[in-house]
């Protein structure tokens, strides 16, 4: 049940407010009407005239002024008849007894109607506070709405608390209103919406609803439009606070939208500008050995031996076949460029993406044995073959950089609310003064002329992908044991309730 | 015999040059990082250097300037990065000449014949320069074009000799400008002018210069006969 349907029941539990007052005024009045018969007998009709004045008073206090002339009025009658003599008739047995009726009578208008009054006003302010109070936790909340969806959200749950009217909200797109929130299509509100906002008017009723317009800084935000649930009015005032504090709220989440999206296609083109300058140097190099050997066959061949020429014939298929991987490499990566950067965002499981990363990269492990450490898993925001690259290229480095029977462990944790993967193994592992260079475009490691090397792009690829979804990633030694390295991917966890 | 030092990184890369630079008849040794390449350059005296700027460890212009210390040879770089900031900043720091990656090796071979040449006619300057149709006569100030005499302004002539003495090499603007303007330099607008004043007297055809080549935001190649560098 949502908290609207809910809210509708309990309020066709209670019974309407008037009948409810006519009842309490009710039993006031026969209350007090047997008190003052009693008291006629046992005491005087002196005391049973005040107990009914009493009683009229008691009823203004609980039901306001119009309870108390309606109680003073029954209970003239009531006195009249059964009360004066001749009992049980309203005809009077003698002139003087007019004087003590009609000052009964006052008394207990009088009486009635103060505190009747009193109680209007207690009832008023009451009410006037409780809005104020609503309408500042309102505020509250339309404050942390960071979306035009939370403001909406806030909107109608408080519209509810408040006066017990739907408020819908309709933005002004570049293609027309639109309703912000998701109700069932309504082309008689639709129309009103429309009418508000080619009118331009402050606040309007028509048939029982009030609309608005919704004004921002820069022109009509869009229109709100309040419908009553019962024929209560709403006041006027009440309505414009209500809308300004709307209009402020969504203008402020259109803002910080924008400025997520522009952030947004500014990382991604960050990511980019990394994937085309990896890109010239690693189709550079292989292109140069090729370009140099087989230039080299043409021109010196008479001044080449036979190994050499086999050589540079053997270098020039090697090279081919990298750069028949960087193509495949590259396609992937442009595959993923193709949707706008970062656009397949889609929630992962991280040990699923490890579990896959290293399928994938265990025929090029050799000996080493590569483990899963824990059962932790975490769901993070991420595109799934770019997250996939980045564990392949981070492995591929630890298995590059260490001997064949040599450990790597994968680890996946919590800490705080972000989702940790370690990946840590026992090869050569990294200068200190080098740990944070690693990540730079084109940095490697200097390494004895033996030893293997890399595009130095991996792990740039990784930072660029990393930091695009609001993770951070660092190097850190030893890795395993004593040696090694260990590189720690940090991504924001999406929490377990799907908030 | 030519000692060439070779600076790489990339073991596919020396894998190649090493054997065809032997095979072409220079004596060569190899260094796969900076710090290495510093040391060899000076304990080894190379009669010329090439260079790969991207190096692991040490950033490509300051291992020319550390080499610069020690030795003169010509250094020419190798760079896979085809931004002319790099290659400006190269030849700044005292690198002679530079071919882009991917090139063939008869380029290579022209740019190393180029350096060697010029680095040789530092020691003994010649008298004149002579390169397909084009004659010059240093002392008497006397340019020829297939025989026929060219009348240059003092600044033409001047930019012209710069760029013969360093023949089949690239000349960087800088470089230029100070020849012509003195070291406070001026606007590369005034070279550009020069170059086009220059080009309409000894070129052919002054659109399509055979001569006088543009290395687009580096500098001005004088070409020279034996190898075109480009071609």
């Amino acid at each position: 049940m949502t908290v609207e349907e809910s809210l509708i029941k309990v309020r066709k539990r209670q019974l309407h407010p008037a009948i409810q007052q006519a009842l309490v005024t009710a039993l006031v009045l026969t209350l007090s009407a047997l008190a003052a018969l009693a008291a006629k007998i046992l005491i005087g009709p002196v005391a049973a005239a005040l107990i009914f004045v009493l009683g009229i008073t008691i009823a203004g206090a609980l039901g306001g002024v119009i309870a108390a002339l309606g109680a003073s009025f029954v209970a003239f009658l009531f006195y009249n008849f059964f009360l004066t003599d001749p009992a049980f008739s309203f005809r009077l047995a003698s002139s003087r007894d007019i004087a003590p009726l009609i000052i009964f009578n006052l008394c207990g208008l009088v009486a009635g109607v103060l505190a009747g009054r009193l109680k209007d006003h207690a009832k008023a302010a009451r009410r006037s506070n409780l809005q104020l109070e609503n309408l500042l936790e309102l505020s509250r909340t339309l404050q942390a709405a960071v979306r035009q969806q939370d403001v909406v959200m806030a909107v109608a749950k408080a519209a509810y608390h408040i006066v017990g009217a739907k408020i819908s909200i309709y933005r002004q797109t570049s293609d027309g209103l639109n309703p912000l929130d998701a109700p069932p299509h309504d082309p008689d509100r639709h129309a009103l919406a429309e009418r508000t906002l080619a009118a331009d008017s402050p606040t309007r009723e028509e048939d029982g609803r009030m609309s608005r317009c919704l004004k921002g800084s820069e022109g009509n935000l869009g229109v709100m439009i309040v419908e009553m649930s019962h024929s209560d009015k709403l006041d006027p005032t009440f309505v414009d606070a209500l809308g300004n504090m709307i209009a402020l709220a969504l203008e402020r989440a259109t803002f910080s939208e924008t400025i997520a999206e522009s952030r947004a296609s500014a990382r991604a083109e960050e990511l980019k500008t990394a994937l085309l300058s990896s890109v010239s140097h690693d189709f550079r190099t292989p292109l140069t050995a090729i370009s140099a050997s087989a230039s080299s066959l043409i021109t010196y061949r008479d001044q080449l031996d036979a190994s050499t020429s086999a050589g540079l014939l053997r270098s020039i298929v090697e090279e081919c076949e990298r750069l028949n991987r960087y193509t495949a490499n590259l396609l992937e990566m442009s595959r993923l460029e193709a949707g706008g950067g970062l656009a397949g965002l889609q929630t992962l499981s991280v040990a699923e993406m490890v579990g896959a990363a290293i399928k994938r990269i265990r025929p090029r492990a050799g000996n080493r044995p590569i483990q899963r450490c824990g059962e932790t898993d975490a769901l993070v925001n991420a595109n799934a073959a770019l997250f996939e690259l980045v564990l392949l290229n981070v492995l591929d480095n630890a298995i590059r950089y260490s001997t064949d029977g040599s450990s790597i462990i994968v680890t996946i944790d919590h800490v705080q609310d972000h989702c940790v993967v370690t990946i840590a193994d026992e090869g050569i592992g990294i200068p200190p003064g080098d740990l944070e260079r690693v990540f730079t475009r084109f940095h490697r490691v200097s390494r004895a002329e033996a030893a293997p090397r890399g595009s130095g792009l991996g792990l740039a690829i990784a930072k660029g992908f990393v930091e695009a979804v609001g993770g951070t990633i660092e190097a850190r030694v030893p890795g395993v044991g004593n040696a090694g390295t260990q590189i720690v991917i940090s991504l924001p966890a999406i929490p377990e309730d799907g908030q | 015999m030519t000692h060439i030092l070779l600076i790489d990184d990339e073991p596919s890369l020396v894998a190649v040059l090493e054997p065809v630079l032997g095979a072409a008849g220079y004596r060569v040794t190899t260094a796969g990082d900076g710090a290495s390449a510093i040391w060899r350059a000076g304990a080894e005296q190379p009669d010329i250097i090439l260079l790969d700027l991207g190096l692991p460890d040490i950033d490509g212009k300051d291992v020319i300037r550390n080499i610069r210390v020690t030795s003169r040879a010509p250094i020419i770089v190798i760079s896979a990065r085809h931004q002319e900031g790099e290659k400006v900043a190269a030849l700044d720091e005292g690198a002679d000449d530079y071919v882009n990656k991917p090139f063939e090796i008869g380029e290579l071979m022209a740019r190393i014949r180029a350096a060697l040449r010029r680095s040789s006619s530092l020691l003994h300057q010649p008298p004149a320069y002579s390169g397909g149709p084009l004659h010059i006569d240093f002392g008497e100030r006397r340019v020829t074009v297939g025989g026929e005499a060219v009348r240059l302004s003092p600044k033409e002539h001047d930019l012209l000799v710069a760029l013969a003495l360093s023949a089949g090499q690239v000349v960087t603007h800088k470089r230029l400008l100070a020849v012509g303007w003195g070291p406070e330099g001026a606007d590369s607008q005034y070279l550009r002018v020069y170059i086009g004043l220059l080009r309409q007297k000894i070129e052919e055809d002054s659109a399509d210069p055979r001569l006088i080549l543009t290395e687009p935001g580096v500098g001005y190649r004088l070409v020279t006969p034996e190898g075109t560098g480009e071609a």
